[in-house]
């Protein structure tokens, strides 16, 4: 609700600007910023925690950066790479932004880098994770302010090695960029600490039936990693447990398999779900307990990570304003200031970008867990700041391909 | 003929305008409208050439994305990796997509009706599987990011929206007289003759199918050549554009402008397009003003925009007629 | 010119069956080039199913058909009616929603390799517009060209059937109820229409109306429950006992 009519009143009021005598400030005149989200079709719903993230932390601040009015320009990318593109147009050429921001699938991601150079604008990507964008096929003009894919799987595959003792696991992964990535992070730490996947299953994307794949697991594992999206997140855990696994084999996860965005709507089958994230709501710091309990006032549910990482966002483009004395019309001081912002005190905790242009943060490892008739993720471990490459070196890294559904090869399956 | 006087023309001047506006009027609207103007002459392109399917014919199509697919995938593929220029990437991109149409019309036009459309959507999801798995060829759906403005060893340079649009602009006069030519031909007059009776085609002498195999390539190569476009418009080629819901996108767009009229798709393809990018920016309602747009096509004008004006205006549409 | 054929068209023990029920049960039937034969019988009797056989809209079940001498029981309908063969339809089947003058340029232009050439506009072939033309004047519909075939009356419609049919100047014509649910003035000029037709052509009637076959032919064939149950010179056949049965006994 709030996000649409907000969308619509800066809309109206962009058009109002734009047709009115807009030469009187046309020195200074606002701080525009360019939001991209799917305001339409199946990841609605997920635009709206975003949107809803970037427009509370403007109203706690009066809509003020760097002694600049801002507005924002909402721009519905409908999900698909064509109409975003379309869309960045529009804000950059006709709303005249100086900023961008937002997105939320990869494939978007990948459409829009090469234009955001092209026009030299910096965009920052508080949700789209793809590992390339950060590493082997960097924009010079996007920041990313999310993740990498990969990056929570990491600590997490040699943690479930060394911690909970796993040393067989099986994955299912939904079979796409995003589910191999967070499969193969998690599968390279897993068994270069002495674990084994024997199996791995590659649901299509949009798959609500699982029996099939849950027929074939082996039970001679120790657990199963799932890695589960939007409606394929809200069927797993009833199906996993209708199978009869629950009480045979742990469930690992994604992130996305049991992130806040889902919990609400998951039931008692997803208790014990264990998963690594660059954020939980149950983070027990000050910082995120004012977060979540200010956002429920506002928006009548627990922040997602998208909600938080479009939070840290609007707080981002501040410090880097604020560090520039507001001039964020000289793009290139603007860029080299938003790559140099620390925020120390985010509700995920500490972030900074590496020379890569990708946080470097906590990664928490939750478990659902059931807190006053509600789902929450626990953190039962924190490693602090992690980056996109792990404990590996980014050039050594980078040599190995991105991760794909072959890539790490399957040793012992 | 004589009851073409009863509207001497009125068509005629309504598409010389909109043609006019066309050619006229992109260097004087914002960039954001160019963008969209290019999209929809590019699209219009498409809804053309899948117009021959399904109003010629008589054959609802849904994977025609396939062909817009494999014209910007072929697009995509050469000119990242191979520095291809603009009339390879042409030549490649209208070829493959009618060798494709010819093999899947040999599966697709054993059907009819509904078994066609399904089979139709099979084919289409083969493709879209292709784009989506392939990842060494195609990067999966990272899709193919990139694409440069295409080079045409023309002394000017196309790597502006305008230049750009002018590009897509002829490329669309082309097509539009292409297929203008072809179902005013003996030829298309007997692909009309098979969407009003197949069974009487045939017993008056027609080797039918041959005559539906030789549209249904006709529009696959026609929809590459939209495709190839499409990727140099957005640099970009994911296996989003060969979607189920761009398929539907364009049969709809065929029928809200009128089946069986080449401009009334081409018309509703730029409707579509317009209320999918223009009005999402005023409304998140859209999509259900788009929904009404429909509901009121199928209510009050079942022949498509252009179906119900050639009604009003007592136009009949003839190929024998002019 | 193609040598005289010895007979215009062959059946041998054709039998049709649909699922269990048996269409058309035996049938042999030899027609010389320009005879001209009515068939008849009842509703039901196969007739309709006969003409689907020999046009090659429906293959027989067991038994071979051959036009002109040349056996085409696997000949797909485009290839039959190349040989010569036209047909009309009992459920009028026309382009309805393409003018009358469309309707014939679709009939005169289906034998000719014209009908493949995508590179030049239909107007640009005037020779066909006056093949057209002469077809339309010659049922009678000279002044309908312009007409929807769905906007013409029935009997206009029945006229375009019998066009389309002679647009491809057909060697073997078989004519499904021509005048099938015409007036009787209607039916009448029809059948002096058909009367004028050139006596090389041969001739298949089906024909509900004994009258009008009577005098359209000098042939029949008496078709009953899928069995030819008589088959001769009109005055034979009007005196077959089991014929006058099931003309009176059973209509
Ligand atoms: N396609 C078909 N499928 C099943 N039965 C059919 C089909 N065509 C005709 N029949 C049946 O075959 C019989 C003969 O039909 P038809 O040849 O139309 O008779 P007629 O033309 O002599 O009235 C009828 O019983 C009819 O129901
Ligand atoms: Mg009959």
């Amino acid at each position: 609700m709030g996000g649409k009519v907000i969308g619509s009143i800066l809309a109206a009021l962009v058009l109002v600007a734009t047709w009115g005598p807009g030469a009187a400030w046309a020195q200074k005149g606002p701080i525009k910023i360019g939001f991209l989200a799917p305001m339409t079709g199946g990841a609605a719903q997920v635009g709206k925690d975003m949107v809803n993230g970037l427009t509370m932390w403007l109203e706690e601040h009066g809509h003020i950066i760097a002694g600049r009015k801002v507005e924002v320009i909402v721009e519905d990318t409908q999900g698909q790479p064509n109409v975003a593109l379309t869309k960045l147009r529009k804000l950059v050429e006709s709303d005249k932004v100086q900023v961008l921001a937002g997105g939320l699938f990869a494939h978007v991601g990948y459409a829009l880098a090469p234009k955001v150079d092209e026009y030299r604008i910096p965009m920052l990507y508080p949700v789209m994770a793809a590992d390339d964008l950060t590493q082997r096929k960097p924009a010079r003009w996007v920041v990313r302010t999310g993740w990498t894919s990969s990056q929570p799987s990491h600590p997490f595959g040699e943690w479930v090695v060394k911690t909970l003792g796993y040393k067989r696991v099986v994955t299912i992964g939904i079979d796409y960029a995003f589910g191999w990535e967070v499969v193969g992070g998690f599968q390279k730490t897993f068994e270069e600490a002495g674990g084994q996947i024997i199996q791995k299953l590659w649901p299509p994307l949009g798959t609500t039936d699982f029996a099939p794949y849950l027929s074939q697991v082996r039970r001679d594992a120790d657990a199963v990693f799932a890695l589960m999206v939007a409606a394929s997140s809200l069927r797993f855990p009833r199906q996993y447990a209708d199978a009869g696994l629950k009480a045979r084999l742990p469930l690992l996860g994604g992130g996305t398999t049991f992130d806040e965005f889902v919990l609400p709507s998951l039931g008692d089958e997803a208790i014990g779900g264990i998963s690594p994230l660059i954020y939980s709501a149950a983070i027990d710091t000050p910082v995120n307990r004012r977060f979540v309990k200010e956002y429920r006032a506002r928006y009548g549910k627990v922040p997602s990570y998208y909600s938080e990482s479009c939070y840290t966002t609007g707080q981002w483009i501040n410090d880097a304003a604020k560090s520039i004395g507001g001039d964020v019309e000289d793009r290139e001081k603007f860029l080299a200031a938003l790559r140099k912002v620390e925020v120390p005190d985010a509700p995920r905790g500490p972030v900074k970008l590496d020379a890569y242009g990708n946080p470097i943060q906590n990664i928490y490892v939750r478990k659902v867990e059931k807190k006053d008739g509600e789902l929450w993720n626990t953190v039962i471990q924190t490693f602090p700041a992690v980056s996109q490459f792990g404990k590996y070196k980014p050039e050594e890294f980078l040599k190995q391909p991105v991760y794909d559904r072959n890539f790490p090869p399957c040793k012992y399956c | 003929m004589t009851r073409r006087a009863l509207a001497p023309g009125t068509p005629r001047i309504a598409i010389a305008i909109v043609f006019g506006l066309l050619a006229v009027s992109p260097p004087f609207v914002s960039s954001f409208l160019q963008a969209l103007l290019t999209q929809a002459v590019i699209y219009a392109i498409l809804a053309m050439s899948l117009d021959v399917v399904l109003g010629y014919i008589g054959l609802a199509s849904l994977g025609h994305a396939a062909y817009l697919g494999l014209g910007a995938y072929s697009v995509g593929i050469l000119a990242t990796r191979h520095g291809a220029g603009f009339w390879v990437t042409l030549t490649v991109g209208v070829l493959l997509a009618t060798a494709v149409a010819a093999v899947f019309g040999l599966v697709a036009l054993r059907a009819t009706g509904v078994y066609f459309l399904m089979i139709t959507l099979a084919l289409g999801m083969v493709v879209w599987g292709l784009a989506h798995r392939w990842v060494s060829l195609t990067q999966g759906d990272n899709g193919i990011s990139g694409v440069p403005r295409p080079d045409l060893g023309l002394p000017w340079s196309f790597a502006h929206a305008i230049p750009f649009y002018y590009l897509v602009f002829t490329a669309f006069l082309v097509a539009f007289g292409v297929l203008r030519g072809i179902v005013r031909s003996p030829f298309g007059a007997t692909l009309v003759g098979i969407r009003e009776s197949e069974s009487r085609m045939r017993t008056l002498g027609y080797h039918v199918w041959l005559h539906k195999y030789i549209g249904f390539i006709i529009a696959g190569g026609v929809g590459g050549f939209a495709g190839v476009l499409w990727a140099y418009d957005n640099g970009f080629v994911s296996p989003a554009d060969l979607e189920l819901s761009t398929s539907v996108e364009i049969l709809l767009m065929v029928a809200l402008g009128g089946r069986g009229t080449l401009l009334g798709p081409a018309l509703g393809a730029g409707l579509i397009v317009f209320l999918k990018n223009l009005v999402s920016v005023y409304t998140q309602r859209w999509l259900l003003i788009l929904g009404a747009v429909y509901i009121g096509t199928i209510v009050y004008a079942p022949e498509g925009i252009v179906g119900a004006l050639r009604q009003w205006t007592k136009g009949e549409r003839a190929w024998a007629g002019r | 010119m193609r040598e005289a054929p010895a007979l215009a068209l062959r059946l041998a023990d054709v039998s049709k069956e649909f699922g269990g029920l048996r269409a058309l049960d035996r049938v042999s039937l030899a027609v010389a080039p320009g005879e001209r034969r009515a068939i008849i019988g009842p509703n039901g009797a196969g007739k309709t199913t006969l003409f689907s056989l020999i046009s090659g809209e429906t293959r027989p079940t067991v038994g071979r058909i051959a036009l002109f001498d040349r056996d085409v029981t696997r000949l797909s309908p485009h290839r039959r009616a190349a040989l010569g063969l036209a047909r009309t339809y009992q459920i009028t089947n026309l382009f309805p929603r393409l003018t009358a003058l469309e309707n014939c340029l679709l009939a005169v232009q289906a034998l000719t390799p014209v009908k493949l050439h995508l590179h030049r506009a239909l107007t640009r072939y005037p020779a066909l517009f006056e093949r057209a033309r002469g077809v339309l004047d010659a049922v009678g519909l000279g002044d309908k060209e312009g007409d929807a075939a769905r906007n013409l009356s029935h009997g206009e419609q029945r006229q375009l059937e019998i066009a389309l049919a002679l647009a491809g100047m057909p060697r073997l014509l078989l004519l499904d109820e021509p005048t099938a649910g015409l007036s009787p003035a209607e039916s009448h000029s029809m059948t002096a229409l058909l009367k004028k037709l050139d006596p090389a052509i041969t001739l298949l009637v089906i024909e509900h109306d004994m009258d009008v076959a009577f005098e359209l032919t000098d042939r029949i064939t008496v078709l009953h429950y899928g069995r030819v149950v008589a088959d001769g010179f009109a005055h034979e056949v009007r005196a077959n006992p089991l014929v006058q049965e099931i003309y009176l006994g059973a209509p």
